[in-house]
C-alpha cells in the first residue's frame, strides 16, 4: 500500500511537472521558425520581412507545430527509457532465472509501449502538421516504428507460449534483441542524413530548455507510476491466486 | 510573455488542431489507462478483502 502512494504521488507530481511544462511552451518558451508565411498587409511583427512579392509580405513563419517538441520527445524519451529499465530485468531474469524480473521485465516492457504508442501518435500529428503528410519512410520514423513492432512481438511470443519457464527466457531473449532498436533509433538521426529534427544538435535558448526538463522529469515520473502502479497489481493478482489455492485446498 | 509568442497568436497558424490534439490524446490516453489500472486494482482490493474474510471464518470453524 506504502508503494501505491509513493506512485501516487508520483503520478500527481508528474502531471503537474508536464502541465507546467505545457503552459510555459505556449507562454515564456520563445517560438522557433521554420519557412515563411506571406501576409496580404504589412503588420508591425517581431518576426523579419525577407521579401515583398506581388503576393503580399513574406514574414519567417512562426513554427507553432514544434510547441509538440515540449511533450512528444519527453513521452519518446521516457519510452527509449522504460524499454531501457524492461531490457535490464530481462537480463537480470536471465541471469538469475527468479520470476519476478521476468514479471517486472514483463510489466516495465508494456509501460513502454503505452509510452511508444503515444510517441507515434504525436508524432505521426507533428508530421500532418510539419510536413503536410501523415507517414513518411525517414529513418527515424522506420527505426521507431521497427521498434514499435518489436515491442508487440514480445506480447505476441509470450501468449503464444504456454510453458511458463520457456515463456519467461524466450521472451526475455527477445526482449534484450528488441532493445537494440532503441539506441539505433535513438541516434540514428545523427548518424545519416534524416529529415527528422535532430534535439539539442544545435544548441537550445534557457526559455526553452526549462520547460522541455520540467516536461522530462514529469513524464519520468508519470512513467515510474504506471509502472509501480502495475506492479502492485500484479503482487495483488498474485496474493488472489495463492489465496484462492489454500482456501481451495 | 516573450513577444514572439504574441506573434505568434497573431498570425493565422493551421498547425495548432494538430498540436492540441496531440496533447489532448496524450492526457486522455494516459489517464484512461491509468483509471483502467485503478479499476481493476480496486477490484483486486476488495476480492482479497472477501477470501480473506473467507479464510478467517475458515479457521475459526
Amino acid at each position: 500500500m506504502k508503494q501505491l502512494r509513493v506512485a501516487l504521488v508520483m503520478l500527481v507530481i508528474g502531471g503537474l511537472l508536464t502541465t507546467v511544462a505545457f503552459v510555459m511552451a505556449f507562454t515564456t518558451a520563445e517560438v522557433q521558425r521554420f519557412g515563411t508565411v506571406t501576409l496580404s498587409e504589412r503588420i508591425d511583427t517581431a518576426f523579419p520581412l525577407q521579401e515583398v512579392t506581388a503576393d503580399g509580405y513574406r514574414y519567417e513563419r512562426p513554427w507553432f507545430s514544434q510547441k509538440i517538441f515540449y511533450f512528444h520527445v519527453p513521452v519518446a524519451e521516457a519510452s527509449f527509457l522504460v524499454f531501457g529499465v524492461a531490457a535490464f530485468f530481462a537480463i537480470r531474469f536471465l541471469m538469475t532465472k527468479r520470476k519476478e524480473y521476468d514479471t517486472k521485465s514483463r510489466i516495465a516492457m508494456e509501460t513502454a509501449i503505452v509510452f511508444v504508442t503515444l510517441t507515434m501518435i504525436t508524432g505521426i500529428l507533428w508530421t500532418r502538421a510539419a510536413w503536410g503528410v501523415w507517414w513518411e519512410w525517414e529513418p527515424r520514423l522506420t527505426t521507431y516504428f521497427i521498434m514499435t513492432l518489436m515491442m508487440i512481438g514480445y506480447f505476441v511470443l509470450r501468449n503464444s507460449i504456454e510453458d511458463e519457464e520457456r515463456r519467461a527466457v524466450y521472451a526475455s531473449v527477445f526482449g534484450i534483441i528488441a532493445f537494440i532498436n532503441a539506441p539505433i533509433s535513438f541516434f540514428i538521426t545523427r548518424l545519416i542524413p534524416s529529415n527528422h529534427p535532430v534535439v539539442f544538435q544545435s544548441g537550445f535558448a534557457t526559455s526553452n530548455l526549462v520547460p522541455f526538463i520540467l516536461g522530462q522529469i514529469g513524464m519520468l515520473l508519470v512513467g515510474y507510476a504506471i509502472y509501480s502502479i502495475r506492479m502492485n497489481e500484479e503482487r495483488l493478482e498474485e496474493r488472489v491466486e495463492i489465496m484462492k489455492e489454500a482456501l481451495e485446498g | 510573455m516573450d513577444p514572439t509568442n504574441e506573434e505568434l497568436y497573431r498570425l493565422a497558424i493551421t498547425d495548432a488542431p494538430y498540436v492540441l490534439a496531440a496533447y489532448g490524446i496524450l492526457w486522455v490516453a494516459l489517464m484512461a489507462y491509468v483509471g483502467m489500472v485503478f479499476r481493476r486494482l480496486m477490484r483486486l482490493e476488495r476480492e482479497v478483502q472477501v477470501l480473506e474474510e473467507s479464510m478467517e471464518r475458515r479457521a475459526g470453524e
